[in-house]
């Protein structure tokens, strides 16, 4: 079954992509939301930012996706580190989040791995 | 019965897809016949997260995933009501409002779209998935937000407490 091979986008915010962090991996699947920078048609790719933390979006392959400056997207993709540590995420999936609130955003995230972590305790007691 | 039987449980993916199947009663039936959440029977869920697969198989069915940032659990809506045996019982303009209705789901299930997906849970060859009754596309950037809150007092309140200490 094709379907059942691709991986959930694990959530992230910007802050959490430091090259010591354990999501900071080749190949990772994320899902990652941020404030549209800079976009390039020729190129299609999409810088976000976070708090003054950037990430490099390659949009090649999404279709039927406005990019507006200004915006804030969500992106499903797998990371791809360079050679000089610099990330980029090759996006299979984007969408407009505009009117998200970004502080309660982080806060459920944080409320999300606490319960799934606990669950996995549970079950593995 | 067990109160949470048959209301549509709020999980997310990781939850949904830990869930334990025991088959039905026959040892040669493959099909599965019900799952269980921590002991407790569920037959019917609510989901909500982006698609990011889809796969229309001729006008018979369309095979979407939701990925909801902790799994991504296969959704199969059924798109052959005019010609499945099934229905053929049913009263014909009843049979064909339902044949629109999933039509119209199917349309809306587009790559990137945040949906809100309802259904019975169901096993085909071995893996959980969702077969769809209801989808709403969620316009609100916080739908998604607010659902995980939801999954998250639900499992603590109402899910993981056992039905005689509910009052």
């Amino acid at each position: 079954m094709a379907c059942s091979e691709i991986k959930p986008g694990i959530l992230v915010s910007l802050q959490d992509l430091r090259p010591s962090s354990p999501f900071f991996k080749q190949g990772v699947s994320l899902r990652v939301t941020g404030k549209l920078q800079e976009y390039s048609v020729e190129t299609a790719i999409a810088i976000i930012t976070d708090e003054n933390i950037r990430l490099k979006i390659d949009t090649q392959h999404l279709r039927n996706l406005n990019l507006r400056l200004g915006s804030i997207y969500q992106f499903i993709g797998e990371l791809c580190i360079e050679n000089n540590n610099e990330a980029t995420l090759q996006a299979r999936v984007g969408r407009d989040v505009d009117g998200i609130d970004l502080s309660l955003y982080s806060q459920s995230l944080q409320l999300l791995r606490k319960f799934q972590a606990d669950h996995l305790n549970n079950q593995n007691a | 019965m067990d109160s949470i039987q048959n209301t549509y449980v709020k999980l997310l993916a990781f939850d949904f897809l830990s869930l334990s199947v025991k088959s039905s009663s026959s040892s040669f039936s493959s099909d599965p016949t019900c799952f269980y959440r921590k002991g407790r029977p569920v037959s019917r869920i609510e989901t909500v997260g982006v698609v990011v697969s889809r796969e229309l198989k001729g006008n018979k069915f369309l095979k979407f995933l939701i990925d909801d940032g902790t799994g991504c659990i296969p959704c199969i809506l059924w798109l052959n009501h005019l010609d499945s045996p099934y229905f053929s019982r049913r009263n014909p303009s009843d049979v064909r409002l339902l044949a629109e209705i999933a039509t119209k789901h199917a349309s809306d299930v587009q790559l990137g779209v945040l949906a809100r997906v309802r259904g019975r849970i169901t096993a085909y060859r071995g893996n959980l998935q969702i077969t769809v009754s209801d989808v709403l596309i969620e316009r609100d950037s916080n739908a998604e937000i607010l659902h995980w809150l939801d999954c998250i007092k639900l499992a603590s309140k109402c899910y993981d407490v056992r039905p005689r200490q509910i009052c």
